[in-house]
């Protein structure tokens, strides 16, 4: 089994992949969003599905527009409303906030293949183990009752899921991209979780 | 790459990465996980925060536009909860899908919570159970 990586190790990692989503797709990626997109399929697909007509309508406008004012000469009459792609970059900055997320079926894609790179990692470092606990920093930390133990996972997870909706973002979201990019916003988010996870795991470490 | 199939790329490529970083780094253990948010050992937390100063130094370099994401009444409340949940469940929303990766099987269960969790947000944000301004469970 190979030893975890160094501290620069991670970082370059989780900075390289940051920044290269960033730059090829002009986004922003966040974990939980996708979380949030997948499960809420039917209804994204539906919006997204009025997102394509409403884009086409806009063309179609732009183009009649166009035409017309070859065919007399004139400019449009009715100010042609810009599509997406005509948006023009105002002051030389990358957007990179994309009005809109990245479509449904990527993001599915993006979950799954978390799993599958993780499973790579897991083999090719000689970790990967079937397990019907959560190891044993868990089992002495947190409980060593299965019943417990999955109750707190479940409890666990609901508090994430719920959490990091509510505050529009986790630790990819706030904490990588918007950090990155200073906001406010996830600068405030990526202190109040990583103080409250100081917190409460201060309280199992040394009281519980 | 703003192509739809681009975009898949990017997105089956950043997921590759990230699931072989996370679990490399080590944040699907729980020991390493808790050994950093009591900091008695500063690796992850380097790397961490190490990637949010290299990733900001590019940005700025590369004048991509600032974060303006305005700072709602969901934000304090959900990053406490989502603190809370990541350390005792030992899940971010990543998370658990590479522990199970890495054969945590219990950590199916932390998966369970997190789409009840998701679901939950959004129902009671529609039912306006709480008044949160549009930023709030929203992707």
């Amino acid at each position: 089994m190979t030893a975890y990586w160094p501290w620069w190790a991670g970082a370059v990692g989780l900075a390289v992949l940051t920044i290269g989503y960033t730059l090829a797709t002009d986004r922003s990626f966040g974990v939980s969003g996708a979380w949030e997109r997948v499960l809420h399929w039917r209804r994204e697909a539906e919006l997204e599905r009025r997102e394509a007509e409403f884009t086409d309508e806009r063309t179609l406008v732009a183009a009649l527009g166009v035409a017309t004012a070859e065919h007399f000469g004139t400019v449009p009459a009715v100010p042609v409303p810009p599509g997406p792609a005509a948006v023009p970059a105002t002051d030389g900055r990358r957007s990179g906030a994309h009005p809109r997320p990245a479509p449904l079926v990527t993001q599915a894609v993006l979950l799954v293949s978390i799993f599958v790179g993780g499973l790579i990692a897991a083999v090719t470092s000689g970790r990967f183990h079937i397990r019907f606990d959560m190891g044993a920093g868990y089992r002495h930390l947190v409980t060593g009752n299965p019943v417990a133990m999955v109750a707190l996972l479940f409890a666990g997870g609901v508090l994430v899921g719920f959490g990091t909706r509510l505050a529009g973002g986790c630790s990819s979201g706030h904490g990588l991209n918007g950090c990155g990019r200073l906001s406010p916003v996830s600068l405030v988010a990526t202190a109040t979780f990583f103080g409250t996870a100081v917190a409460v795991s201060f309280l199992l470490w040394k009281v519980i | 790459m703003r192509t739809r199939g681009g975009v898949l790329l990017a997105n089956l490529l950043t997921g590759l990465a990230l699931g072989f970083t996370v679990t490399s780094i080590g944040f699907g253990d729980y020991a390493e996980l808790n050994r950093m948010f009591t900091f008695q050992d500063l690796r992850m937390f380097l790397s961490f925060f190490g990637a949010v100063v290299i990733i900001a130094s590019v940005f700025a370099l590369l004048r991509v536009r600032r974060g303006t994401g305005r700072l709602h009444a969901g934000v304090v409340p959900g990053a406490v909860l989502f603190g809370i949940g990541w350390a005792i469940s030992g899940g971010c929303p990543a998370i658990p899908i590479i522990q199970v990766a890495s054969g945590y099987l219990p950590a199916v269960v932390t998966i369970a919570g997190i789409v009840v969790g998701v679901r939950l947000c959004r129902w009671a944000n529609g039912r306006h159970f709480f008044r949160i301004d549009r930023g709030s469970c929203e992707g």
